[in-house]
């Protein structure tokens, strides 16, 4: 067994189409080192973790352990990712987990082997063994999937946002193994948004960007800030212009107005808001801070307690009647059995679409559905064809378009550019700022700190349920700026 | 406005004009138009090996005795559009016959009101059915499994496992001949090739569920609804509603069926309709229906049911044995789907 393997990446290219994921990446890994790596959506850090895990393969470039090839069959034995939603077999106990994929060749059922049985102990999974894996908490289910690598001699370990649905406790128990899989001489990589994790628990950070390493940080540079700085560094982005700041000092009434507000599952409590007429407000919060159920559950899709006011409704017929959800994913806002123009026009019912009688009204739909997508600017050669023929951006358009058409006053979106390319994202921009011009409100759930500059006028940081005192985005002169104040926001909410 | 600085809204281009037909019309086009061509060749065929096969009569005997199957379908495809399933189609149309023969000549309610009774019972089972599904959310292969043999199950109560025939009814019971002719008349047959009006029902409700399917603001969501439910939830469309709606009209649907059919044959038994369940079911997804939800059509589903029709007719009279009817029944619903898969991935890999 080589103890000690490095593993060495040399110009590895991957696109998707037209979108070019990684542009020639190089990095190093060496045993032993917990490596950390940073980088916005899209910079193509989850393509280079497929790519490790043998789950896709790259267009050009090499991949080296102790000088030899690295295959995709070694990718399936020596790695092993850790999900942030374990990838198991929930009907099986965590023993027969750790059995699936070597059962050899024998005609009888597999016993549990003594080795398997020592690491479960070690790993402190003794009293789970043979309870099934779905009655399980999260962090035994991910101490299995580590279990499940250790049996089959992984050495490469990757932890993608391991602990964002973790209890403190866990985590940092969670953290301790990672350790002790570094100290055996394995090698470790952690990808998280939780600039504090990387700090704290790594020896080198990589930012990734464009599809290269774009910085490398370590020893007294590794600091939050510096990784936050690095992170929104990407392209030019717009300064606040002066339509936007008058919009900002302009004098606004609350839309919504929020007390009291607390979620079934204590995902945040208590909480006191208010959107103006005007206004785009954006919640900043990693995984599992509470940020995106907060902004769900002002569409009525997680149940929260507490007082809602939008415009002059208030209670659950505010949410039906006044509020539209767009989810992160495209996969479930649209609809992949209809047209483009249906897809817009979803949500309507009578008298927008149908008559009095239930009867659609195919002149007016179509006038509508090419209306809406001529105002929302969405490319398309014609209403009829399948909405899966259009660019991720324009997909992301008619998501939203479809959205308001509906006609709302507080527009809920969550992550409304991800994975959209830059053109397509500053015509989205702009439609959100007519949106709320118009003197409705948007609310926005977000994880970059460029995209809140570029759309938000206000930025509420959430950290354990915790809502920060909101900064007011035009005060901050550049990216940088707002990323260093999220960033002490975010931190001083977690210790508090 | 609130940026003069930025782009003024792009002029009008090319992109701007759009033409009617696209992509979802092509696909329904090839569809159907496989279909149809499918059903003129299997004519071809069966007037190549028999030269009686291709004539009045037995275009009119294939025509009636695909309404049943084209009726149940056209309720299971509003079902199957949501993206449930109903298996219980069958037994209620079972229950159907059988609950109208012991409330009109048993209970002696009129035959004019005891139909619209039996049509009441259907819209219970359509809420039972749709109510457990969506409410218990057990899954709705599981309910309607079950709500199959409590129908049959019903049907065997009411009846005392026994067959009943308006013409001759049990002993110390009557049938008024009025009533009688009221109700044979539902499906009276006229002309010299004895043409009968239940053709008639059937096209009028393709029309009718065509409409609901493609015209109306409830089909549009129940294709809404079957293409993406998660969607539909988070978007606040009435997805529990609507599935209940499917169910009661699945169920309603198929006791026409079943009323019709008593009507027809004049005899009602208790199994009556349980052996039509498989059958009702290739027509539909022969008809271009997917089970994942989110497609299907009237038409098709009517085509799909002509299909099997004129096969079982044709190899009835070409009679190798009842052998051939199965294997082709089976043998077409699967290369019908395989064939519909196969064109798409030609097409997604040529699009590509």
């Amino acid at each position: 067994m080589t103890a000690a393997a490095r593993m060495e990446i040399r110009g590895l290219r991957k696109s998707y189409g037209n979108t070019r994921a990684l542009d020639g990446l190089d990095l190093d890994l060496a045993p032993g080192e917990v490596l950390g790596i940073a980088g916005p959506n899209g910079a193509g850090k989850s393509t280079l973790v497929r790519i490790l895990a043998g789950e896709e393969r790259q267009d050009a470039g090499e991949l080296h352990v102790q000088g030899k090839a690295f295959a995709l069959a070694d990718a399936a034995r020596m790695v092993a990712v850790v999900h942030q939603e374990p990838q198991l077999f929930p009907n099986l106990t965590v023993a027969e987990n750790l059995l699936v994929g070597r059962e050899g060749v024998r005609m009888l059922r597999p016993a549990t082997p003594a080795s398997d049985r020592a690491l479960m102990a070690a790993l402190g999974l003794g009293p789970y063994i043979a309870r099934p894996l779905a009655a399980c908490t999260l962090a035994v289910q991910q101490r299995t999937e580590i279990a499940r690598a250790l049996a089959r001699d992984a050495r490469v370990f990757l932890f993608d946002e391991p602990n964002s649905a973790l209890t403190d406790e866990e985590s940092d128990e969670l953290f301790r193994e990672i350790h002790k899989l570094a100290d055996a001489g394995n090698i470790v990589i952690l990808v998280t948004h939780r600039l504090g994790d990387l700090v704290e628990h790594t020896d080198r950070v990589v930012v990734v960007r464009d599809g290269r390493i774009a910085a490398e940080l370590r020893g007294e540079g590794l600091t939050e800030e510096a990784i936050a700085k690095m992170l929104v560094l990407t392209e030019h982005r717009a300064a606040p212009d002066a339509a936007r700041i008058a919009r900002e000092t302009r004098q606004h009434s609350a839309l919504l107005r929020v007390s009291g507000w607390t979620h079934r599952h204590r995902a945040f409590a208590n909480v006191a808001l208010h959107a103006m007429r005007g206004e785009i407000l954006a919640l900043m919060g990693v995984e599992g801070s509470g940020a995106r159920e907060l902004l769900r559950s002002f569409a009525g899709v997680e149940t929260a307690d507490g007082e809602i006011a939008i415009a002059d409704a208030t209670g659950r017929a505010a949410i039906g009647r006044l509020t539209a959800y767009v989810p992160a994913t495209r996969q479930f806002s649209l609809y992949s059995n209809l047209s483009v123009g249906e897809n817009v026009l979803v949500r309507l019912g009578r008298p927008d679409i149908a008559d009095a009688f239930g009867t659609l009204r195919p002149k007016r739909m179509r006038s509508l559905a090419a209306d809406i997508v001529r105002r929302f600017q969405v490319k398309t050669r014609t209403l009829t064809q399948g909405i899966r023929s259009l660019s991720g951006g324009n997909q992301q358009k008619v998501a939203i378009a479809q959205a308001l058409a509906f006609r709302p006053r507080l527009l809920l979106l969550e992550e409304p550019t991800r994975g959209v390319d830059i053109g397509a994202r500053r015509e989205i921009y702009r439609l959100l700022a007519d949106f709320a011009a118009d003197g409705n409100a948007v609310v926005m759930y977000c994880t970059e700190v460029p995209e809140m500059f570029e759309a938000a006028d206000r930025v509420i940081v959430i950290s354990d349920g915790r809502l920060s005192a909101p900064l007011t985005v035009v005060d901050h002169p550049h990216v940088e700026a707002l990323a260093t104040e999220v960033t002490r926001l975010e931190r001083h909410g977690r210790a508090g | 406005m609130i940026a003069p600085d930025k782009a003024a809204p792009a002029a009008p281009t090319r992109a701007a004009r759009f033409s009617a037909a696209g992509r979802a019309t092509f696909d329904l086009t090839l569809r159907l138009g496989g279909l149809a061509v499918a059903i003129v060749l299997v004519g071809l065929v069966f007037q190549s090996f028999n030269d009686a096969f291709l004539n009045t009569d037995v275009i009119i005997s294939i025509l009636r005795s695909m309404s049943s199957v084209a009726i149940m379908g056209l309720g299971l495809t509003l079902v199957i559009v949501i993206g449930e399933i109903d298996l219980s189609v069958g037994a209620m149309y079972g229950l159907a016959a059988n609950s109208l023969a012991v409330i009109w000549i048993l209970g002696g309610v009129p035959v004019q009101f005891a139909i619209p009774l039996v049509l009441l019972i259907a819209v219970a089972v359509g809420i039972f059915n749709g109510v457990l599904t969506t409410v218990l959310r057990i899954p709705s292969f599981i309910v309607t499994l079950g709500s199959y043999n409590l129908l049959y199950g019903l049907s065997l109560y009411v009846t005392h496992a026994g067959t009943f025939n308006p013409n001759y009814p049990p002993e110390g019971y009557t049938v008024e001949p009025s009533q009688l002719n009221f109700f044979v008349d539902l499906t009276m047959q006229f002309g010299t090739h004895q043409f009968s009006v239940e053709v008639f029902w059937m096209l009028g409700l393709v029309l009718v569920v065509g409409f609901l399917l493609h015209r109306s603001l409830f089909g549009f969501r129940l294709i809404a609804i079957g293409g993406n439910p998660v969607a539909a939830q988070l978007a606040r469309l009435p997805v529990r509603r609507y599935k209940i709606m499917a169910f009661i009209l699945s169920a309603v649907i198929a006791s026409i069926a079943g009323i019709l059919d008593f009507s027809f044959i004049q005899t009602s038994q208790p199994d009556l309709g349980l052996s039509q369940t498989f059958p009702v079911f290739a027509a539909v997804i022969i008809g271009g229906a997917s089970l994942a939800g989110g497609k299907g059509t009237a038409i098709g589903t009517l085509g799909g049911a002509l299909l099997l029709a004129e096969l079982q007719i044709g190899l009835a009279l070409l009679s190798p044995g009842p052998h051939a009817q199965q294997i082709f029944l089976g043998a077409v619903t699967i290369g019908a789907v395989a064939l519909d898969l196969g064109l798409t991935r030609l097409r997604a890999r040529r699009a590509a």
